[in-house]
């Protein structure tokens, strides 16, 4: 057993020096890690909680609505250091409520947040995990859930750290980890992919709208709007596809020559009215390293089960 | 014709797998420095919203996953067309049929990129917003193992699970994209006389009814349209929806998508699926609810 991590409460420490493991597996994944040679050592989490504050975050809130209805002062709020686009208004002065400024960024405060809050909760995990000479966490579960109305956000990360049987305990301390747990890690395996580490990332794109976009998106038909009734919304479907790809090169930066397996995108969008609107992409998922060459299992048997 | 039967006369006994030796290899391949490096397999980085058990029954024909890639649209609606009028409300239609179309060119595109033959398992997430139609397609990218790039084929984009894909082509189909169609219709108002006649009486209000069925006619014709003009055979998988906006409940809808498929084989291939008879009663008042569930 590693030397447990001084930080790690005293509780904590005694818990698991007396020995009976717990789990969070269910008995089918519990008997398929026993087959294949992994022992469970110990239910390990972590948490974090965060801030967290997606509007007018880093102090930009307040300038933002004031500097919108003069014209082009809105591009210098969103020097965000991450993705941004102008879209100005070809209409030229009309009005102090017209928007004649518009612009996609990625909210990358937003970003840091949040890969603040998962990372040190899934640190705080693996650390646990090492603490009790585990060579692995599987059967992975992250959540984020507020605490409270107040915007406060709670990250959790949690699974079962395990051993594997005459195993070369990780290289550099760190166990490996993985959302699979039991058949489907058996199949991983067999199949001929280690299991690196679980990979998440998030991405979050705001749109502020311009005018064109503000009538496409509540329907008005204002002579303004130099596009064609039933457009497409070229502004936010611009900040749809960015956003996704962000959060698809942010996992791919950390996969290194890896891939990524059983991933699940899920993006949300949360809309604040005048055609202004805040999307987040979520993408985790397994990041997997090929250990042996391509080789297919057998087809399977296509059955039909009577009942 | 059927598939060659499995190996033995039962089930067939998979290879005598040391899953222990392979979970100790696998962990010393962790242990290398080098990251792809040293892999057997000259790391070709994926990216896959597949399961394993997806992935691995895509191997088992000769196929792999290489990409997630996504598509979307999102087309305007004009202001007044919910407003009670008469027949379709065509710009609505159009919004959806446009974002439909545009999703589908923008994850044609991203998978050409990553060098994918087709598109399996997308998730179609569509809503109808009272003034924009929402269309978004995500789904991952696969090609043939030993695929040069060169197709005289189009690329498909497909709602199929890995296993339906590959269960479609042991059967000697091929998917071809996606079908939809989707009509927005007004129930016309009664007149007087109908509405005071109903009054008070449980009867069919055949102005509904009728929508519906006007709705619905548009919406399969186009649906079908759609998979002609792929040269397909069918549409599998077929989703509707039916029933009045949440925002204006005197017009309809019906919205259907599906799976274009053609027989590529000279015929359909019997799959010879066997027969199981699982033999464990379920058990009831036991739950062994895991930790990782929901």
């Amino acid at each position: 057993m590693g030397e447990a991590p001084a930080d790690l409460p005293e509780a904590a420490v005694r818990r698991f020096a007396e020995g009976a493991f717990t789990s969070g597996l269910t008995v089918p994944d519990f008997a398929a890690c026993l087959q294949m040679g992994l022992e469970p050592v110990g239910f390990v989490q972590g948490y974090c909680v965060m801030q967290w504050q997606w509007y007018g975050m880093g102090g930009m809130g307040l300038g933002m609505g004031l500097g919108m209805g003069m014209g082009g002062y809105g591009a210098q709020y969103a020097n965000t250091g991450g993705y941004s686009e102008n879209w100005p208004c070809p209409h030229g002065m009309v009005s102090a409520e017209h928007r004649a400024w518009g612009q996609n960024f990625e909210q990358t405060w937003v970003e840091t947040a949040w890969t603040e809050g998962f990372t040190s909760s899934y640190d705080r995990m693996v650390e646990e995990a090492a603490s009790v000479g585990a060579h692995g966490i599987v059967g992975v579960v992250d959540t984020n859930q507020p605490l409270s109305d107040m915007g406060v956000l709670e990250f959790r990360v949690q699974g079962t750290a395990v051993r594997v049987t005459d195993g070369v305990p990780p290289a550099d301390g760190r166990p490996w980890t993985t959302y699979l747990a039991g058949q489907r890690l058996a199949k991983l395996v067999e199949a001929g992919y280690a299991p690196v580490s679980i990979a998440a990332a998030v991405a979050s794109v705001r749109v502020w709208a311009n005018c064109i976009t503000e009538n496409l998106t509540e329907g008005s038909n204002s002579m303004y709007s130099m596009a064609q009734p039933g457009s497409e919304i070229d502004q936010t479907v611009k900040a749809h596809s960015v956003v996704r790809r962000l959060a698809r090169r942010r996992v791919r930066d950390q996969l290194d020559h890896d891939s990524l397996h059983g991933a699940a995108m899920a993006t949300t969008e949360h809309e604040l009215g005048q055609g202004d609107a805040e999307l987040q992409c979520i993408l985790r998922g397994n990041r997997v390293r090929r250990f042996k060459g391509f080789d297919p299992m057998p087809a399977p048997v296509p059955t039909v089960r009577l009942l | 014709m059927t598939l060659p039967a499995p190996p033995g006369d039962g089930l067939p006994a998979p290879g005598p797998v040391d899953l222990k030796a392979e979970m100790v290899r696998a962990t010393e391949a962790l242990g290398r420095s080098a990251p792809g490096g040293s892999a057997p397999a000259k790391a070709t980085r994926m990216m896959s919203d597949l399961s394993i058990d997806e992935e691995l029954v895509l191997h088992s024909i000769g196929w792999e996953p290489i990409e997630l890639v996504s598509g979307v649209s999102i087309h305007s609606v004009p202001m007044y067309v919910w407003n009670w009028g008469q027949g379709e409300i065509e710009y609505a239609s159009a919004a959806y049929a446009r974002s439909f179309a545009r999703a589908t060119e923008r994850i044609h595109a991203e998978c050409t990129k990553a060098g994918g033959r087709g598109v399996v398992g997308v998730h179609v997430e569509w809503e109808v917003h009272r003034h924009h139609v929402d269309v978004a397609l995500v789904g991952t990218a696969v090609r043939p193992v030993d695929w040069n790039g060169l197709s005289p084929d189009p690329i498909f984009v497909s709602d199929l699970s890995g296993r339906d894909f590959a269960l479609l082509h042991n059967a000697g189909w091929e998917p071809l994209g996606l079908a939809a169609g989707a009509s927005f219709v007004y129930a016309p108002r009664r007149s007087v006389g109908t509405a005071v006649k109903q009054k008070g009486q449980n009867v069919e209000l055949t102005n509904f009814t009728e929508a519906m069925y006007a709705a619905r006619e548009s919406a399969m014709e186009r649906m079908q349209t759609s998979a002609l003009g792929m040269e397909g055979t069918g549409v599998v998988e077929v989703k509707v929806t039916e029933g009045p906006m949440a925002f204006a409940h005197h017009a309809v809808a019906f919205t259907a998508y599906g799976t274009v498929v053609r027989l590529r084989a000279g015929e359909h291939r019997h799959v010879g699926a066997r027969m199981v008879l699982p033999l464990d009663d379920p058990v009831l008042g036991f739950d062994a609810t895991a930790l990782r569930g929901g």
